[in-house]
């Protein structure tokens, strides 16, 4: 029964490397935190273009992640896009009304993700409000477009 | 003229044949798969798992530990040379993580499974057909379906996902090691992109669901093949031989369908 | 550690296995009950059996009565080991039926069958002990999956078994290191782990050496009188089988040649049952697998070429 021993503590090791080995994926890798969920508040955005921004783009400040892209959709009474932003609850009751919201690139072709900066407003942001200031993403055909137009012009 | 033609029925009759056999065998394998995976609480039950664990799961831990390193390491070496060229290595971590949780992990290690661990499970199973121990079990009274079937069926399907899960992380620990300690990426960059990229349900999830389904139709193939043989050698290995070609074409097939459906939003 | 009815059941255990044991079979106070009348408790019904195109039986009729050792013997490859498995109910028939005991194998649910089973004890040809158990553990197989004895109850009876079967030092090798006839004793041990009424003999004196083949011939004659036992020996071997069968059914050709006691069989003046009790190379079963005269067959091609 001695070997049987060996074999139950084997086996017992094996499921917890696997359980482990989840904890690191879900930790490490995929950046999960453990206590995420309860401590957001919910911010919207409308861009009128918002180029290739996704779901869970970052949302940054002054370089720092401070929140995540929850969802993305269509606006159907201005025809743009409606961003909504869970940003960190610190946050809350601190980020002034006319705080600006852009749609930045990382790099040439990197993923895109919302910058915030804050503006002068006494009165402060809170959850559920609009920031109303925002600059949609920079389109590479758009761009191309208009110098071209400007150079003919010229 | 004529001799074409009949020539040509017969080989219809034996297409058609061969089709015939082939659902047959298909309806046979579900049959077998229904009746041997209802069969796993029992007072041994356990027992018998644990050993067909640690000879499916423990035994074959080691393969998929050095390949995972080493594809890890391949991947960040690769991936290296490519995104240096666009300025982009910072996003090394992103590409080594998600191609590892999304594809590599759970196929190779599926593949590898189905050499190390199938092949030997059809071995070994018919083994015990050829020398009438399966037979013999029944004049005891006792089903070989329950007995001997499900211990690896179930064993099987639980250890090939904590497998996976190894060689995911042992192959994001490679491509560190190769990217961030030999090639000098900035290692707060390789984690941070990969963390800023990964989702744990879209990733790691459906990584795991992947292999959930890899796991069950390997052990299902290796098991049914086994129990299926014709009892003589030479039986043995063309079974053995089947179970490894069927299973890595049945991963590879299944993996295309399950990536469109999964990520190609199908 | 036992209460007192586990000690009787010890005791009983004890000295019936004592009976049984081929070392002290003269001391034997045990006394054997003989049925003045054959009981049957096996009846084959019109039994046609066929694999593929090939009809392996054709309409068997017999008999095997309760109690006795009946043998089944025909040239190889006439299904001998079909019909075991037959009655054991793994192959069903195209038609006809078996009965045992009154009960309709073939009809038999899934579950009633493995009942039925746990009565019958079946000895394979190649002993298919499981490779992956010790020699104790597969004589104690039957009686853990089928009974709830409490482990040293379980030791006691394997212990038991396997001195019937002269095994017991042996109790703690593999199967893998039993030589061929060991590795049969320890199946015989296995299949009379449960007491069943009856047990199938496949070919027991296959490949055996002279001393186990004695071995095992005292063994199952033994067996068969101190529980009473139904037995069924399939087997070609004649001279062994003939000494401890009460009853032999010779087949061929699918069906029944000739039955009786070994006495009245010798005497049979059939030239398919004389070829066979007698070992005659010549007869009816042609010693030449079908083909063209030889004459042909040799000089046929030679013919041939010397015509061209």
């Amino acid at each position: 029964m001695k070997r049987s021993k060996t074999m139950e503590f084997g086996v017992g090791l094996f499921m917890l490397v696997g359980i482990l080995g989840l904890v690191f994926l879900g930790l490490r890798v995929s950046g999960m935190t453990l206590s995420a969920p309860s401590d957001t508040f919910r911010v919207e955005a409308n861009f009128s273009n918002i180029g290739g921004l996704k779901p869970r783009a970052r949302v940054t400040m002054a370089g720092v992640t401070v929140g995540r892209v929850e969802a993305i959709e269509l606006d159907p009474e201005w025809y743009d896009a409606r961003v909504v932003l869970r940003l960190n609850s610190d946050l809350e009751g601190q980020l002034s009304r006319d705080t600006t919201a852009a749609i930045l690139t990382a790099g040439l072709l990197g993923e895109q993700y919302i910058g915030l900066s804050i503006g002068g407003d006494p009165d402060v942001l809170e959850d559920g409000d609009i920031i109303r200031d925002t600059q949609s993403a920079l389109v590479l055909e758009e761009l191309i477009q208009q110098f071209i137009s400007n150079m003919v012009s010229n | 003229m004529q001799s074409n033609i009949k020539y040509s029925a017969a080989r219809i009759a034996r297409l058609g044949r061969k089709g015939c056999d082939t659902m047959e065998s298909l309806g046979r394998a579900g049959i077998f798969l229904a009746q041997s995976a209802v069969g796993v609480p029992s007072r041994e039950g356990w027992s018998l798992w644990l050993r067909q664990m640690h000879f499916v799961g423990v035994l074959s831990l080691a393969i998929v530990l050095v390949s995972g390193l080493f594809i890890g390491m391949v991947l960040a070496l690769q991936g290296y040379t490519i995104l240096v060229d666009f300025g982009a290595e910072q996003a090394l971590g992103q590409m080594v993580a998600l191609s590892l949780l999304r594809e590599l992990a759970p196929v190779v290690a599926a593949l590898l499974f189905a050499g190390r661990a199938g092949s030997a499970l059809t071995a070994e199973i018919g083994l015990m057909k050829a020398t009438e121990q399966l037979t013999s079990m029944e004049m005891i009274g006792v089903d070989p379906l329950r007995r001997v079937v499900a211990p690896r069926l179930w064993a099987g399907f639980v250890s090939l996902p904590i497998l996976t899960i190894g060689f995911s992380v042992v192959g994001i620990w490679g491509g560190y090691l190769v990217g961030v300690e030999w090639l000098g990426v900035f290692e707060g960059s390789y984690w941070s992109n990969m963390q800023a990229s990964v989702s744990f349900i879209n990733d790691i999830g459906n990584g795991i669901i992947k292999s959930l389904v890899f796991a069950l139709v390997v052990t299902w193939i290796a098991v049914f093949q086994g129990y299926d043989l014709v009892p003589t050698s030479e039986g043995i290995s063309r079974a053995t031989t089947r179970t490894v070609v069927y299973s890595s074409l049945a991963v590879l097939g299944l993996d295309f369908v399950l990536t469109a459906v999964m990520f190609g939003g199908l | 550690m036992f209460d007192n009815i586990s000690k009787t059941l010890f005791f009983k255990t004890l000295r019936y296995a004592c009976n049984q044991c081929y070392v002290c079979r003269n001391k034997t106070t045990m006394k054997v009950i003989q049925p003045m009348t054959d009981v049957p408790f096996i009846e084959i019904e019109d039994l046609y059996f066929s694999r593929g195109d090939h009809e392996i039986f054709r309409g068997i009729n017999m008999t095997i009565p309760r109690g006795k050792v009946t043998a089944i013997m025909g040239p190889s490859g006439t299904g001998k080991t079909t019909l075991l498995k037959l009655i054991g109910g793994q192959l069903t028939p195209d038609r006809g039926r078996v009965r045992i005991d009154g009960q309709d194998v073939h009809r038999l649910s899934r579950k009633a069958l493995f009942t039925l089973r746990k009565r019958m004890g079946m000895l394979f040809q190649s002993g298919a002990l499981f490779s992956d158990l010790d020699v104790y553990e597969n004589v104690a197989f039957p009686l853990r999956v089928h009974t709830n004895l409490p482990d040293p109850m379980v030791r006691d009876l394997v212990m038991l078994k396997l001195q019937a079967v002269g095994l017991r030092g042996a109790r703690n090798l593999s199967p893998a290191e039993l030589s061929g006839g060991m590795a049969r004793r320890v199946a015989l041990a296995r299949a009379v782990a449960l007491d069943p009424e009856l047990i199938l003999y496949d070919e027991p004196f296959v490949g055996q050496d002279p001393i186990s083949m004695g071995v095992l011939v005292q063994l199952i004659k033994r067996l068969n009188q101190a529980l009473a036992l139904t037995s069924v020996i399939v087997s070609h071997d004649i001279k062994e089988t003939l000494s401890i069968a009460d009853y032999l059914y010779l087949i061929a050709d699918g069906q029944v040649v000739a039955y009786g006691t070994p006495h009245t069989l010798d005497a049979n003046q059939d030239p398919r049952v004389s070829q066979f009790i007698h070992g005659e190379p010549d007869g009816p079963v042609p010693f030449h697998y079908p083909a063209e005269t030889f004459y042909r067959d040799i000089l046929g091609q030679a013919s041939a070429v010397k015509a061209r």
